[in-house]
């Protein structure tokens, strides 16, 4: 089972994110350029570059700065959900392994740490969904949905490094909700992992350059 | 008189139509996360009630109508145009606010759109917006009445700055200046102070007799061909005229 979920199952996940995000791309700007051609009669990089820029650094929009928890909870996590799968010393390892490459890694502890933040920030967007009535009204299952395969390879990680329960056993779910996680994002509202990059693009050309407006 | 059936055909092919890469894209990636609701002045003036925040005015308007793939009897589209007429001015300040850039102010005039197809935009905005096919502008205002008023203003400011003209229909100049309907009909003294101004800058500038009206209540309404119209009738005065520039007051 373990040689199944790290082998063959772990290149059809892959396979499925890479090929499935590139055909996402791929689609929506075929279907800009059909459909969306106002798109690019203002379309400024430099724009587009300083709109993306200002909301990947914290507090870099002012709709960030008025909701400084929020803002710091997104950030957490965020970027634990992608630096620590990148930078675990067990995947890197496991990647040397299988592929001869290994780059800088985490120590244990700081991961470990890392992972408990990442929990920490889930619980307190789920609470927010359930408290907050603005958050509540616009939240569905699917919201929740995400979040649990988001988190899933988190829970399930943490538990198998630190060996509770079965070890072999978890540590295969831990596998099968990092897979699942791949395979959803380009299907699910995941995919805006990239899309983002679109998006801001456009609505910091469209405010940019047709209107001098920021976006930030 | 019973009211007509919804012409769903319609509806469905207006659906297809908007559903580009970027209604898709804003649709498929929301994440539900609540940053667009501080920035909502009806939220925000309503006691920060909920179902004025804008993502949610969307899923009960647009996200209803994809849904349902446009089944939607009268009633319904009553209920979603009274949010889209009632309850969003679409000033666009939510897309400055939430996070991907989402423009929620688009999906609203594109329900406006098909609400206003199926006679279910506000009468009086109606109104007021058929005046652009009859008048050339939304206060029903005839040429005639237009050129006294920009005579009237001359004379009435001759003695505080003599040689002051309002020039309509001068061929040839830099600029066009085409102003709001209420302010002819209202504040003529409004277009007498823009005239002060671009004549102590010595500007050469003309006020078209036809397509002076810069609103458009078409657009506002949802009615494309009104919306066209009124936008191609300031267009056509610019080329009649052979300006350089249109200038806009407010």
């Amino acid at each position: 089972m373990y040689e199944f979920v790290t082998g063959p199952l772990a290149w059809i996940a892959f396979g499925i994110f890479i090929i499935g995000m590139t055909v996402k791309v791929i689609s929506v700007i075929r279907l800009a350029s059909k459909k969306d051609k106002v798109v690019f009669n203002h379309w400024s990089w430099g724009w587009s570059f300083r709109s993306v820029y200002r909301w990947l650094i914290p507090f870099g929009s002012r709709s960030m700065r008025e909701k400084p928890v929020l803002t710091i909870v997104f950030f957490v996590f965020h970027v634990c959900l992608l630096a620590v799968p990148i930078f675990l010393l067990g995947h890197n390892i496991l990647w040397d392994e299988r592929w001869g490459i290994t780059w800088w890694s985490f120590s244990e502890t700081s991961a470990d740490y890392l992972t408990l933040l990442l929990m920490a920030a889930a619980i307190v967007l789920i609470l927010r969904r359930i408290v907050l009535p603005e958050v509540r009204i616009v939240t569905t299952a699917y919201d929740y949905l995400l979040l649990a395969i988001a988190v899933a390879p988190f829970v399930t990680g943490y538990f198998a490094y630190h060996q509770w329960f079965d070890y072999k056993t978890v540590l295969i779910i831990h596998i099968l909700c990092g897979e699942i996680m791949l395979i959803a994002i380009p299907f699910t509202k995941l995919s805006h992992m990239i899309l983002f990059f679109f998006t801001r693009a456009h609505i910091g050309s469209e405010m940019g350059e047709r209107r001098g407006a920021k976006t930030w | 008189m019973p009211e007509p059936a919804i012409d769903t055909d319609f509806i469905r092919e207006r659906l297809a139509f908007f559903k580009g890469a970027r209604f898709k894209t804003w649709l498929d990636i929301c994440a539900h996360c609540g940053y667009c609701a501080d920035s909502c002045f009806f939220y925000t003036a309503h006691d920060k009630d909920p179902k004025y925040m804008p993502a949610y005015k969307i899923m009960q308007t647009l996200g209803k109508l994809y849904k349902k793939n446009g089944n939607v009897t009268r009633e319904e589209l009553k209920g979603i145009a009274d949010i889209a007429y009632g309850d969003c001015t679409a000033c666009r300040r939510c897309s400055l606010y939430c996070p991907f850039g989402i423009e929620p102010a688009l999906m609203i005039a594109a329900v406006r759109g098909m609400c206003c197809s199926q006679g279910l935009a506000p009468p009086a905005l109606m109104e007021a917006a058929k005046n652009h096919l009859e008048f050339g502008n939304q206060m029903a205002i005839t040429t005639e009445d237009m050129v006294e008023t920009c005579v009237w203003m001359e004379e009435e400011n001759e003695e505080e700055m003599p040689g002051m003209k309002i020039p309509v229909d001068k061929e040839g100049c830099d600029t066009l200046y085409v102003l709001n309907a209420r302010e002819v009909k209202y504040y003529p003294q409004d277009i007498a102070e823009a005239a002060m101004i671009f004549h102590a800058a010595g500007e050469n500038w003309t006020f078209p007799s036809m397509g002076w009206d810069m609103t458009n209540l078409g657009m506002f309404a949802g009615h494309a061909k009104i919306m066209a119209h009124a936008a191609k009738l300031c267009y056509d005065a610019a080329e009649r005229l052979g300006v350089k520039r249109i200038f806009t007051s407010e």
